[in-house]
């Protein structure tokens, strides 16, 4: 990752840099929770799930292509290139970050009427509540949360400290047994955010003869009786 | 004579009420003792602390700027009421103290609480008690501060001890100016009072005043009267429920407490942190490192452990109040199973209490 960056790309970089204002699309007036169960186990299919390797070439390929057709077009624009060379380790930076962000395997999802709870193994539950149509906010010393539906979708827009949000859009496929989330992470320093797609499949989790629950006294009870 | 007592019962409250600086500001309790002295049997009042009052504004878009984590909130709402509770137990001041799940009229003397704040670096309590006569005893707001040696906090231990002993020293120091006669008039309304609740139809007459007014014994019932022994079989009852429930608190405290600790703690840290993260962020500057790895992952590794601790001690709560077993006590040659929350069962058992009540006196219970 520490080779020069070609021209091409730094003058792409450049230009996206103009357009930093449209990095993070604000979240949309919400409408109201259409039929869209999001309830249930899942695991995450790595067969159809992007890698964040695999992101991460796929754009810079297509940056290298689009400084390219830019440069035929506009020439040389060397003054932007010593600007940008910060720009390809940042977007490099927002990979890892990705990468962390949705390295969960494991969802266990609850849905009521009037709220969601999207527990994610090994990190922080996704937490929404919504009423009436309008967008549910949080807001913490380190962080704020928004959230609420887009059509059919539920979006999540998380604001950190240091310019990082992060946005997470699930939907479910259409015969209810795959649950896309697309999760974009945006940093106030790249004008380019980095999306990574991750698809997750239905599953049962008593298969295995296993039923577990939370306990106030003994915490996670396991057990390999079947619920009644 | 009862008036000049009470005034100066009042008086006692007004002076310990105004614990405020100059600005209006509550003071810290700073470092208390707990006050402990040879009490005679006939002053050791039941005591009845109320699940306090979580102080949850109902617009939950202020939460977050309030700092407050309404599960974890409810949780402290019956944890802290708990410790209140040990420690006018630990002072040997008083006679049976239990933790109630709501408002009754079974103790001799009531404490109820507001959480106005409770986070790792400070504690406020709206504390507010009467006796069963109705009579003030405390409204009085306590303020209690961690320094960086509370933490981490040892078993057994907890940061905001000094409140706890402050709230019961407050309590002690009301009853030292209460008569014999004033307390045994506290223990009778309040038996009265419990029996009036069961069915004013036969107690409500033995009773005067109430409402604004302090309740005052007006006639006693006669020796030996059977209603009177009934009353006290069905209060004995109460007691057996509360005290299981109290059992139940007693659990929350000690699975809690470890945990709870924990994210006083890490809120004490967090706070520093925060106040840390806007200094450098302010002499940071120019210097280019914002949007490095580095500190976007510092950023979210904060948030994620804050909301993964957040979510812990909520499930935690959640899991008390959700899962409570249900509670089997046998009556009277019966036996009633109760399901549902520690609030809704206590509200089943009166309500089969006041049942019992009515079919064996023939009278209509209260509703």
């Amino acid at each position: 990752m520490n080779r020069p960056l070609p021209l091409s790309l730094m003058l792409l970089y450049a230009c996206l840099l103009l357009q930093a204002c449209a990095a993070e699309p604000p979240l949309r007036d919400v409408q109201q929770s259409g039929p869209v169960d999001f309830s249930g186990s899942w695991e995450v299919d790595y067969s159809q799930s992007e890698t964040v390797a695999q992101r991460y070439e796929s754009m810079i390929r297509d940056l290298q292509r689009e400084a390219d057709r830019r440069a035929r077009q506009g020439g040389n624009q060397p003054a932007a290139g010593v600007y940008v060379a910060g720009s390809g380790a940042n977007l490099y930076a927002l990979a890892r970050m990705a990468e962390i962000i949705t390295e969960t395997q494991l969802l266990e999802i609850t849905q009521a009427e009037n709220g969601i709870t999207i527990k994610r193994e090994g990190n922080f539950a996704l937490t929404c509540e919504f009423y009436l149509g309008r967008l549910h906010r949080v807001e913490t010393p380190l962080g704020d949360e928004t959230c609420g539906w887009d059509g059919h979708q539920l979006v999540f827009a998380i604001a950190l400290p240091e310019g990082l949000s992060i946005h997470h859009r699930l939907t479910l496929g259409p015969q209810g047994e795959r649950l896309q989330i697309a999760t974009t992470v945006f940093s106030s320093q790249v004008s380019y955010p980095f999306t990574l797609d991750k698809v997750y499949r239905r599953f049962d989790p008593s298969v295995d003869g296993i039923t577990c629950k939370q306990t106030l006294s003994r915490g996670r009870v396991c057990t390999t009786e079947q619920s009644p | 004579m009862i008036l000049l007592r009470l005034a100066f019962v009042c008086m006692a409250c007004c002076a310990t009420a105004r614990a405020e600086d100059a600005d209006g500001q509550h003071l810290p309790v700073g470092d208390v003792v707990l006050e402990q002295r040879a009490t005679a049997e006939h002053a050791l009042l039941d005591v009845g602390v109320v699940i306090f009052d979580a102080g949850i504004p109902p617009d939950s878009s202020t939460h977050g700027a309030l700092g407050i984590f309404p599960e974890i909130r409810r949780a402290e709402a019956r944890y802290l009421p708990v410790l209140l509770r040990k420690t006018l137990v630990d002072s040997n001041m008083w006679g049976a103290v239990r933790v109630l799940p709501e408002t009754a009229v079974l103790p001799e003397l009531l404490v109820t609480g507001t959480i106005e704040r409770s986070d790792g670096r400070a504690l406020r309590l709206a504390i507010r008690a009467e006796d069963a006569t109705g009579r003030p005893w405390l409204d009085k707001v306590f303020l209690d501060e961690t320094t960086p040696a509370d933490y981490p906090v040892a078993p057994g231990v907890d940061p905001y001890a000094d409140t706890y002993r402050a709230i019961a020293n407050a309590l002690l120091a009301v009853r030292d100016t209460l008569s014999e006669q004033d307390l045994q008039d506290i223990r009778r309304v309040a038996f009265l009072r419990y029996a009036a609740s069961l069915s004013p139809e036969a107690f409500a007459g033995y009773l005067a005043g109430g409402g604004e007014q302090a309740y005052r014994v007006s006639r006693l019932p006669a020796e030996g009267d059977p209603m009177i022994a009934r009353v006290e079989r069905i209060r004995n009852q109460e007691y057996l429920f509360i005290d299981t429930v109290d059992e139940q608190y007693l659990s929350l405290r000690d699975e809690m407490a470890e945990t709870y600790n924990l994210w006083r703690q890490y809120d004490r840290e967090r706070a520093l942190y925060l106040a840390d993260y806007e200094q450098r962020a302010a002499d940071r500057g120019s210097q280019g490192r914002r949007g490095s790895f580095a500190a976007m992952q510092q950023s979210y590794n904060a948030y994620r452990s804050i909301k993964i601790q957040e979510q812990d001690l909520g499930e935690l709560a959640l899991g008390f109040n959700n899962e409570v077993a249900p509670t089997v006590v046998e009556v009277s040659g019966r036996v009633f199973r109760l399901n549902g929350t520690l609030d809704s069962q206590y509200g089943d058992w009166r309500r089969i209490l006041r049942e019992i009540f009515a079919l064996e006196t023939g009278l209509q219970g209260s509703q």
